[in-house]
C-alpha cells in the first residue's frame, strides 16, 4: 500500500492551473524523483502536497487518511516534511536551535540528524545563517529527518549548491529512506545524480505527467528525458513571437 | 546638581512607558511583521478603561484588585480582535497595506475613546504607593522607580521567554521565513496573535500604572508611539533591551529639556521657554537611530508575493476632468454659502490628498507630514503675505518653496530606509513641525493675524471676499473657489499625467522593489527626493489656499490626527488613483461629506471624531475585503468587462492558456538535438 497517494491532482495559482490531473504514488521506504523541465509544475506539485499551493481538485492521501481539509501546518504535524527550494531554515536561529524548535509536543531527535550529516554537529552552535551553503542544505535537509516524517519532500536540494554537495546528500537521503522507511519525493535538476539513488521516476511535461519508469529504466532512456526537456525552448525558437 | 539628577529619575516613569509602548511595537513586529502605530492608543485605551471600571463610568465601581485584571482580560480581547479583525488577513499584504491597517486601528481606537469618554484629561486613581524615597540627596516617588523595575522586569521576562522557550524559538523562526515555519508544523498565525496580545496587554498594563503619573489624555498618549518608535529603531525592531534603555533614556532625556527650559539661559520666545524641544529631540532621534540602524531592520519573509494597490494607466484626461470641473463651477455659484464654503475646503482638501497620491500611491512610502508641510507654507504667507506686505503671489511662492525645502530635508534624512519605515520620520517631523514651529509664541500661529488679507493678484481679488457672491449673495465667494478648482484642475492632470510618463514609471519601480529598480538604472534617492518634492510642493500650495479659505492660521487644522484620517479616506479610496484624491477631499474635515453628515445625519458637535471613526472603519473593510481600494477596483471590473465584451464580439483576445506553448510533435522532434547534451552539464 502506498504511503502518500496523489490522485487526480489539478493545483496552481488564482484560477490558472499548472498541474493538471497528477497521480503519483511512493510506497514506504521509497525514492521517487520527479522529472521535468522548468516550469513544467514539479514545484507546485511539491506545495500542493504540503498545502502551500491551492488544489483545485483530485485527492492526496497519507497512509489512506484524506489530506485535502488539512493547512500546511496541520500536513506538516501529520509527517510531511517539506524542505523548499532555497533551503526552509532560520538565519537567525542556532543549528542547535534549530532542533529545539517544534510544535508543542513535538520532539525532534537531533542526534539523527548528527549522525546522517556529522558536519553538522561541530557546527552546532553557529547561527544558521553564517553556515556555507552546503552546511545549510544539510541543516534543511537534517531538520527534516529529525522530525521522522513519514513523507519527506526534498525540492531542489542542488539550486545554489556546488554538484560535489548534492553528491554527498543525495546517497545520504537514499540511506535514510532505506533505514528508516520514510518515503521520499525528489525534485532534482541533476538528473544523473537523483537517478541513481533513486527507485522510481515520473516525468513531467507541462503539468502532466508523461510517464512513469524505474529509475534503471530512466537512465537507459536519457534520449527521452532530455527531448522532453528541450521541447519548450525548441517551440519557442522556431515560433519567435509566441512568448 | 541635585535638580539634574531630579529630574533625570523623573523621567524614569515617562521613559519607562515609552519603553513598554516600544516593546509592543518590537513584539508586534516580530509576531506579524507590523510597524503597529495603535501601540501608544492601546496605552491610552487601558488607563481609559481602567478609570471607568475604577470610578463606576460603566454602572459598578471595582476595587483596583479587580478593575486591573479585568482591564488587562479586555485587553487581551481587544488584541485579540485586532489580529483577527484587522492584521490575519494581511499578513501576506504589502508591510505598507499592515502600516496603514494599525493607523486604521490608531483612528479607531482613539475616536473610541473621545465618543465614550470626551476629550477633557482625567485624573487616573494612583496605582503605585504615592510614597517618596530619597536618593543622592533628592527626594523622587516611589512610583517612578517601580515603574522602571516593573518594566525592566518585563523585559528579562521578555528576553528569557524568546531566548529559551519553544514560543520564543517559534516567533524568531516565524518573523525570519513564515512559509519555514508553516512547513516545520508551527502556526505563524498563532505565533502572531499570541504576541500581539502579550504586546497589548504589556503596554496595558504599563499604561495603567503611569496613567496616575503621567496623566490620561486621548490626545498626547496616542502619540507616545513616536518616541517609542525611535526606541524601537534603536533596537532595529528586535532587542528588547536596547528598546528598553533607549526608552529610559528618551524619557529621561525629554525631562531634562523640561529642566533646561526652566531655566534662565534657555532660549525663549515672548518670554516663555521655546516650546517642542522635546519633540525635536524625538525627531532627531529617530534620523539618527534611522542612519545608524536603518539599513539593517530586520527584514521577512513572508508566505506571498506581496501585492501593492493598483496603479491604473489612464488615457483621454483631459475629457475626464472637464465634466466634474463645470460641474464643481456651477455647484460653486449655485449651492448655499455653507455648502459653497465646505466645496471649497473639499477642494483645498483635494489637493493634500494629491500629494499622498504622489508619495504614497506612485512611490510607496508613507509620509504623514505633507498636512504639516501645509501648515508651514500656510503659517509663512499668513505671516509675510499680510504683515510682511509682500503681497499675495511672492508669499505664495515662497511659502511652497520653503514647504517644497522642509520635505526634501526630511526625505534626506530618511534615504537610507527602505520601504514603508519611512512614516517614522515623517510622524515625527510632523509632530516636531506642529509643537516647535507652529506653537511658537514668536514665529508660530499665535502670531498671525486673526483675519488674513484675502489674495489678490494685479489689482483682482480673488479672495473669499471677492465682490461676486454666488446665488445667495453671501460669503464666501465663488471667485476664490474659483482659483481653487483651476488649481486643482491643473494639479489632478499633473499627478495623472505623471503616472503616464518615465517619471511616473521610475517611481512604480522604486515603489515595488528598490534594490530592483537601482539595478534596472533608477537613481532610487532622486526619485524619492523629486516625488517628496513634488508632493511637498502641492502639499504647500494646499496650505496656502487652506489659510486663505479659512482666513486665518490655526494649528488644530494640521492636527496629525486629521492628517491620519485624511489617509484613511484615501486609501480606501484608492490612493493610488488621482480620482482618490478627489472623492476622499470631499470627505475630508470641513468639506461636503462631513457637512452633509453633520446636518441630516450624525450629531453636529463631534463630526470630525465621528469622520475619523466611519474612515477607520472603512480602512479596515476595505483592506479585508477589496486591498487594492475602491476606485482601483472598479477601474479593473470596468477593464475586464470591456475585454470580455471584445472576446465576445470574436476579437482576438490574450488568452494565454499553456496546452498552446507546446504541440504534441516538440518531445519528438527534438529528440536527436536533446541526445547530445543529456549526458552533460546539468539542464
Amino acid at each position: 500500500m502506498p504511503v502518500l497517494e496523489v490522485q487526480g491532482l489539478v493545483a496552481g495559482y488564482e484560477d490558472a492551473a499548472v498541474v493538471r490531473n497528477l497521480s503519483l504514488t511512493i510506497g514506504k521506504g521509497e525514492v521517487v524523483v520527479l522529472l521535468g523541465p522548468n516550469g513544467a509544475g514539479k514545484t507546485t506539485t511539491l506545495q500542493a502536497i504540503s498545502g502551500l499551493v491551492q488544489v483545485m481538485s483530485g485527492s492526496l492521501r497519507l497512509n489512506a487518511e484524506d489530506l485535502m481539509e488539512y493547512s500546511p501546518t496541520q500536513r506538516s504535524r501529520k509527517g510531511i516534511a517539506h524542505v523548499p527550494e532555497g533551503r526552509g531554515i532560520f538565519a537567525g536561529l542556532t543549528v542547535a536551535e534549530h532542533f529545539r524548535l517544534g510544535y508543542r509536543g513535538e520532539h525532534l531527535d537531533a542526534d539523527v540528524a548528527y549522525s546522517y550529516f556529522p558536519p553538522l554537529a561541530g557546527v552546532a552552535n553557529r547561527l544558521a545563517g553564517v553556515l556555507s551553503g552546503g552546511e545549510q542544505q544539510m541543516l534543511a535537509v537534517g531538520r527534516a529527518l529529525a522530525r521522522e516524517p513519514s513523507v519527506l519532500l526534498l525540492d531542489e536540494l542542488s539550486l545554489g549548491l556546488a554538484p560535489l554537495v548534492v553528491e554527498v546528500l543525495l546517497p545520504v537521503i537514499r540511506s535514510y529512506a532505506t533505514e528508516s522507511g520514510c518515503s521520499v519525493l525528489l525534485v532534482e535538476q541533476h538528473i544523473h545524480l537523483a537517478l541513481e539513488v533513486a527507485d522510481r521516476g515520473y516525468l513531467l511535461v507541462n503539468g502532466e505527467i508523461q510517464m512513469e519508469k524505474t529509475a534503471k529504466e530512466l537512465q537507459d532512456d536519457k534520449v527521452l528525458i532530455a527531448a522532453s526537456y528541450l521541447g519548450k525552448s525548441e517551440f519557442a525558437a522556431s515560433n519567435g513571437n509566441e512568448e | 546638581m541635585s535638580q539634574i539628577i531630579l529630574f533625570a529619575l523623573l523621567g524614569l516613569g515617562p521613559g519607562a512607558l515609552i519603553a513598554s509602548v516600544g516593546l509592543g511595537v518590537v513584539l508586534s513586529y516580530r509576531g506579524s511583521g507590523v510597524i503597529n502605530l495603535s501601540m501608544g492608543a492601546m496605552v491610552m485605551l487601558a488607563g481609559y478603561l481602567f478609570w471607568a471600571f475604577r470610578t463606576g463610568y460603566f454602572g459598578i465601581s471595582f476595587a483596583t484588585a479587580f478593575a486591573l485584571p479585568l482591564t488587562l482580560v479586555a485587553m487581551a480581547g481587544v488584541g485579540c480582535v485586532v489580529e483577527l479583525v484587522v492584521f490575519r488577513r494581511l499578513r501576506t499584504a504589502s508591510p505598507l497595506a499592515k502600516l496603514v491597517a494599525s493607523l486604521a486601528v490608531l483612528l479607531l481606537v482613539q475616536a473610541a475613546v473621545l465618543l465614550a469618554f470626551g476629550s477633557t484629561p482625567l485624573n487616573s486613581p494612583a496605582v503605585l504607593p504615592s510614597s517618596s524615597v530619597t536618593v543622592f540627596n533628592v527626594t523622587v516617588p516611589i512610583a517612578q522607580f517601580i515603574l522602571a523595575g516593573i518594566v525592566g522586569i518585563i523585559v528579562v521576562v521578555l528576553v528569557g521567554l524568546y531566548r529559551y522557550t519553544r514560543f520564543g524559538l517559534a516567533t524568531r523562526a516565524a518573523s525570519e521565513n513564515e512559509r519555514s515555519a508553516l512547513l516545520a508544523g508551527l502556526s505563524p498565525s498563532l505565533i502572531a496573535l499570541s504576541n500581539t496580545v502579550v504586546g497589548t496587554v504589556l503596554a496595558g498594563l504599563v499604561g495603567i500604572l503611569a496613567a496616575s503619573v503621567v496623566g490620561l489624555d486621548s490626545t498626547t498618549l496616542p502619540l507616545l508611539i513616536i518616541p517609542a518608535l525611535a526606541a524601537a529603531l534603536f533596537a532595529r525592531f528586535t532587542s528588547f533591551p536596547i528598546t528598553y534603555l533607549a526608552g529610559l533614556l528618551i524619557g529621561i532625556a525629554e525631562s531634562l529639556v523640561y529642566l533646561a527650559s526652566t531655566q534662565s539661559w534657555f532660549p525663549t520666545s515672548q518670554g516663555i521657554a521655546l516650546p517642542g524641544l522635546q519633540q525635536v529631540l524625538e525627531f532627531l532621534l529617530i534620523v539618527a537611530a534611522l542612519w545608524w540602524r536603518g539599513s539593517s531592520l530586520p527584514q521577512r519573509g513572508e508566505i506571498v508575493e506581496q501585492s501593492l494597490p493598483l496603479v491604473p494607466y489612464q488615457d483621454r484626461l483631459l475629457q475626464r476632468v472637464a465634466l466634474p470641473s463645470v460641474a464643481c463651477a456651477i455647484a460653486l455659484i449655485l449651492l448655499p454659502f455653507d455648502f459653497r464654503q465646505a466645496l471649497i475646503t473639499g477642494l483645498v482638501a483635494m489637493m493634500i490628498c494629491l500629494s499622498f497620491v504622489v508619495i504614497t500611491g506612485y512611490v510607496g512610502q508613507l509620509s504623514v507630514m505633507q498636512l504639516a508641510l501645509a501648515g508651514f507654507a500656510g503659517l509663512l504667507v499668513s505671516h509675510i503675505g499680510d504683515t510682511g506686505g509682500i503681497g499675495f503671489l511672492p508669499a505664495a511662492i515662497l511659502g511652497i518653496l520653503a514647504s517644497v525645502g522642509l520635505g526634501i530635508a526630511v526625505a534626506i534624512s530618511a534615504l537610507r530606509v527602505r520601504g514603508a519605515t519611512l512614516v517614522v520620520v515623517t510622524l515625527a517631523a510632523a509632530e516636531a513641525i506642529q509643537q516647535f514651529i507652529f506653537a511658537n509664541g514668536s514665529w508660530g500661529a499665535s502670531q498671525t493675524p486673526g483675519s488674513l488679507q484675502q489674495p489678490n493678484l494685479l489689482g483682482l481679488n480673488l479672495g473669499t471676499d471677492a465682490g461676486f457672491r454666488g446665488l445667495d449673495g453671501k460669503l464666501p465667494s465663488p471667485v476664490f473657489g474659483f482659483l481653487a478648482l483651476v488649481i486643482v484642475v491643473v494639479l489632478y492632470l499633473l499627478v495623472a499625467n505623471l503616472r503616464r510618463g518615465d517619471l511616473g514609471r521610475r517611481m512604480l519601480a522604486v515603489r515595488s522593489n528598490e534594490r530592483a529598480a537601482a539595478a534596472a538604472g533608477v537613481h532610487v534617492p532622486r526619485v524619492k527626493i523629486i516625488a517628496f518634492g513634488l508632493g511637498s510642493a502641492i502639499a504647500g500650495i494646499a496650505g496656502v489656499m487652506y489659510t486663505y479659505d479659512f482666513g486665518t492660521f490655526s494649528t488644530s487644522n494640521y492636527d496629525v490626527m486629521i492628517g491620519f484620517a485624511l489617509i484613511a479616506g484615501l486609501y480606501v479610496l484608492g490612493i493610488s488613483m488621482a480620482q482618490g484624491a478627489v472623492l476622499a477631499g470631499l470627505g475630508a474635515t470641513g468639506a461636503l461629506i462631513p457637512l452633509v453628515l453633520q446636518k441630516w445625519v450624525l450629531p453636529q458637535n463631534q463630526i470630525a471624531t465621528y469622520v475619523q471613526l466611519i474612515a477607520a472603519l472603512g480602512l479596515i473593510v476595505q483592506l479585508n475585503l477589496f486591498p487594492e481600494g475602491v476606485l482601483p477596483i472598479m477601474w479593473k471590473r470596468k477593464q475586464d468587462k470591456a475585454q470580455k465584451l471584445e472576446r465576445d464580439r470574436g476579437l482576438p483576445a490574450a488568452d494565454v492558456s499553456t496546452d498552446a506553448l507546446i504541440p504534441e510533435g516538440a518531445l519528438r522532434r527534438s529528440n536527436h538535438e536533446a541526445s547530445s547534451i543529456v549526458d552533460g552539464a546539468p539542464i
